[in-house]
């Protein structure tokens, strides 16, 4: 049974995946639709969130090496080239929009980037599942099949029908956060997009049944019952969502979209479970010792709440349609009263050198005793040693801190203040 | 069994994104201990220099982060991609490790850094002060996890074998694994340390340039940087000896390979040495005589290193690898101890803002702190070697079913991208120190922020 609650945890973070970084890939996507300058607001739309919503594809990962080590060690060798693609997007996409976010104006180069690797991101997820779904040869607990197995007709599709998905995920997001052309143009892209998601859905799910019909066992009543129910709230999630496009409120066709992928990934399980990776890879086979999977279900069952709390929270700081808003401008800052700190002209001569030759011999010293060159002696003598030079240190520090905090060091100076005068 | 050169290959990926992920960090998790110090202060005093202090390393911070959260994303799959054996071998012991971490750290630091970074305006100075709180934590908790997950591959305790997988059987030796108690210390202080060169060394550059608008900023963390080293650089030290001492016990083969010895019949300490591994000797050596046993704690200065020899053939890691990689950070560790105490008689005379022999030396020491952390990373894991888990499953043991190919074609992609992506940071670094801190209000009759003030 306890591999049914790990599994319902890589369940939870996939979901929250799907439903948080599906929105902001396809944010990312559309920006590719917009027109020049206009595609840097479609990254600073989701500049407050991105991260927040990628962590739970690091969730799921982990969970599932944690909990489920037979398929985190089947899976990601079997679909090897598209998970390295995705890796290498999801970098590509955050150098876009890390730089174009920290660019004074618009560019084009990491605007461009952004939504390319935002498509990339989507493509190569379609194709690792699609690749999973198709099915992956296992041999003595972990992949034993061939470089390109994953390409398959399914897998293109489902890639194909992930793009679409995501697009209409970001149409219906930026029909909540947004006003004017960027509204408009989500609404308009929003019933063609779902039209398109309900055609996707239907042929995968189609196609899926066709791969392996002795799988899946519609006969037991529980399981068909789940399915439909799933379905049937997919349905009417989807058609909430189409009502929603272009009416007030705005967040109506997001949380339809929301609530259509959530059904959409419970009918999946509820046809598959508790075939993990197909064609015959089982939670049961693929599991953790209940060990490690009660201490990692605890802890993070334990922890999801303050998750949730946070999450919520900044979704809620950043709540409403987006305005940019440019930082205040900085204060004055505090000048000096007093006049300038002039260097001490240091004197030459015998003194310095002979300060020097004792300074340098007591540094030695010093990185002897922190090296506890002297611990063959006696072990009291560096450990003493260390405390004495950091606690000097330390004392030193608070101290000038002090003083020069006093003294206006740490203020703008006059003669700094006017150049004029400056230059002394 | 996977070919011998999808084996090298997937090593030298590992080890391209492992030192590329770590470099950020290196940076980000001092900064953002930092970034929460001065928030506070500013909500304190009200005084605007600490919001340009903060608005000035948040550029540098947001975007180091954001290329660390992704390349750190390429670590949790490559476990699985590249080590699908040693994946599923030690899945249920640290695959539940990095599980806490992902839980505890990455998530809080995810949840936090959008109100951090853009909460300005829109909630109070109070909360964005919690927020910098809160990824502070998350970074320093996500240092806390990684290393026990690393230290449990270097001491594995607390578990049983069963069909060629490790299961938990002692949570806390587990996740207290000895090696840990020994590493974790040292790595938090190096990832503190390194930020504090990175800080000083930009600061001390405008304190050179005399750039008008960021000197009151230059001076304000020029001193902190500086005190922080002087008070952890002597700890710093001692933690790495203990460390040291500690894996010549659990680990003596790193070492024996880190002193560069191949018989043990050298009481003196290798500056620099041409090891050939098929013969079992150095073909060169520089070697101060007798240091080696007195930084071995033996002062009489007869001790002897211990050599390679002293460990089965089978069981040997590259001589090259760590010793070159042990002296990196051993040398930059001495050079960043003697600055930060001439920063100390520096500041005890007075004089740490106005000596710029001094100053343009900490330019230099900018990236000190990551070259040592590099550095000491790759003697660690090239040391552990041919061991993954040490003693209990050999690397050669590790690797998923890959070809060739697939493994040539990652890690070409790898290094191209990160080659890039190293580029346009460090000139991002750049270009953003070069522009200067936003420039404080009363100066609008001064010059544009980012021309200099002539200099004396």
């Amino acid at each position: 049974m306890l591999e049914y609650a790990t599994y319902a945890l890589v369940l939870l973070a996939l979901g929250m995946y799907v439903v948080l970084d599906g929105y902001d890939l396809g944010v990312g996507m559309l920006s590719l639709f917009a027109r020049g300058e206009r595609r840097r607001e479609y990254g600073e739309l989701i500049a407050t969130a991105w991260d927040a919503n990628e962590s739970w594809l690091v969730l799921a990962g982990v969970a599932l090496w944690a909990g489920l080590p037979g398929v985190y060690a089947t899976v990601l060798p079997g679909v090897y080239l598209p998970v390295i693609g995705l890796l290498l997007a999801v970098i590509l996409r955050g150098m876009g929009l890390e730089f174009q976010s920290a660019a004074a104006g618009y560019r084009r180069g990491w605007a461009l980037l952004f939504g390319a690797a935002s498509l990339a991101v989507t493509l190569c997820q379609g194709l690792v599942l699609g690749g999973v779904l198709s099915g992956l040869r296992q041999q003595g607990g972990s992949f034993g099949g061939g470089a390109f197995d994953w390409l398959t007709p399914y897998s293109v599709l489902c890639a194909l029908g992930l793009v679409v998905l995501y697009l209409l995920a970001g149409a219906a997001w930026l029909q909540d956060k947004t006003e004017g052309t960027a509204r408009e143009r989500a609404v308009r892209a929003g019933r063609p997009l779902l039209a398109g998601t309900a055609v996707a859905a239907l042929v995968l799910a189609s196609d899926l049944e066709d791969a392996d019909p002795q799988r899946f066992g519609f006969g037991e009543p529980v399981r068909a019952a789940l399915y439909w129910s799933a379905v049937a709230g997919a349905v009417i999630a989807g058609a909430v969502a189409w009502h929603g496009f272009g009416r007030r409120p705005d967040w109506r066709p997001f949380a339809g979209v929301v609530a259509a992928q959530v059904c959409g990934l419970l009918a999946l399980v509820a046809a598959t479970a508790p075939v993990v990776v197909p064609p015959g890879l089982t939670l049961h086979q693929a599991s953790s010792p209940p060990g490690s999977q009660a201490f990692l279900v605890v802890v993070v069952g334990l922890c999801m709440p303050v998750v949730f709390a946070y999450n919520a929270y900044a979704w809620w700081a950043f709540r409403g349609k987006f305005t940019p808003l440019p930082e205040a401008p900085l204060g004055p800052l505090r000048v000096r009263a007093a006049g300038p700190v002039r260097a001490r002209p240091e004197r030459g001569g015998l003194v310095v050198l002979v300060r020097r030759a004792l300074l340098t011999v007591l540094g030695v010293g010093l990185a002897a005793v922190s090296q506890d060159v002297f611990g063959g002696v006696a072990t009291w003598i560096d450990p003493v040693g260390i405390a004495l030079l950091s606690g000097t240190a330390l004392a030193a520090w608070i101290a000038g801190d002090r003083r020069d905090h006093r003294a206006g060091v740490f203020d703008l100076d006059r003669a700094e203040a006017d150049p004029a005068r400056g230059g002394a | 069994m996977a070919s011998p050169a999808a084996l090298e290959l997937s090593r030298w990926q590992f080890a391209v994104t492992a030192i590329f992920h770590m470099s950020f960090p290196a940076l980000t998790v001092g900064l953002s201990v930092l970034l929460a110090v001065v928030q506070t202060v500013y909500v304190r005093t009200g005084n605007p220099l600490y919001q340009q202090i903060f608005r000035f390393w948040k550029k540098i911070f947001a975007v180091g982060f954001g290329l660390g959260v992704v390349a750190g994303t390429v670590m949790t799959f490559e476990f699985g991609l590249n080590w699908g054996v040693f994946a599923h071998a030690v899945g249920p012991v640290i695959g539940v490790t990095i599980g806490m971490e992902v839980i505890t750290a990455f998530f809080l630091e995810a949840g936090f850094i959008g109100v951090m970074l853009y909460g300005e305006g829109r909630v109070k100075p109070r909360t964005m002060a919690l927020a910098s709180w809160m990824v502070a934590i998350g970074t320093l908790l996500s240092t806390t996890w990684i290393l026990s997950a690393n230290s449990w591959m270097q001491d594995p305790a607390g578990y049983t074998e069963t069909a060629g997988q490790f299961h938990p059987s002692d949570w806390t030796e587990v996740l207290l694994n000895p090696a840990f108690t020994y590493r974790f210390p040292h790595m938090l202080l190096a990832v503190l340390i390194s930020a504090s060169w990175f800080v000083g060394g930009i600061s001390a550059w405008y304190l050179v340039k005399q750039r008008r608008a960021a000197l009151p900023l230059a001076r304000r963390c020029l001193s902190i940087a500086l005190g922080v080293l002087a008070v952890l650089m002597p700890v710093q030290l001692y933690l790495g000896d203990a460390t040291a001492v500690f894996m010549a016990e659990h680990q003596p083969a790193k070492l024996q390979a880190f002193e560069g010895n191949w018989r043990t019949d050298n009481n003196g300490y290798n500056l620099l040495v041409v090891p050939d591994t098929d013969r079992g000797e150095n073909d060169l050596r520089v070697t101060v005589p007798h240091l080696g046993a007195v930084i071995g704690h033996d002062l009489t200065g007869r001790a002897e290193v211990p050599g390679l020899l002293q460990t089965p053939p089978d069981q040997r890691p590259n001589m090259w690898s760590a010793f070159y990689g042990f002296r990196a950070m051993y040398v930059t560790a001495l050079a960043m101890f003697a600055t930060a105490f001439t920063g100390l008689v520096l500041r005890l005379r007075g004089r740490l803002f106005d000596s710029r022999r001094f100053l343009r030396w900490l330019v230099w020491m900018t990236p000190a702190g990551v070259l040592a952390i590099t550095g000491g990373w790759i003697t660690a894991e090239t040391g552990r070697q041919p061991w993954v888990v040490y003693g209990k499953l050999r690397t050669t043991d590790a690797l998923s079913h890959l070809t060739t190919a697939e493994a040539a074609a990652s890690l070409a992609a790898f290094v191209l991208l990160y080659s890039a992506l190293l580029a346009v940071w460090v000139r991002y670094i750049v270009r953003t120190v070069k522009a200067g801190p936003e420039a404080p209000s009363d100066t609008a009759a001064q010059p544009a922020p980012g021309t200099e003030a002539p200099v004396a």
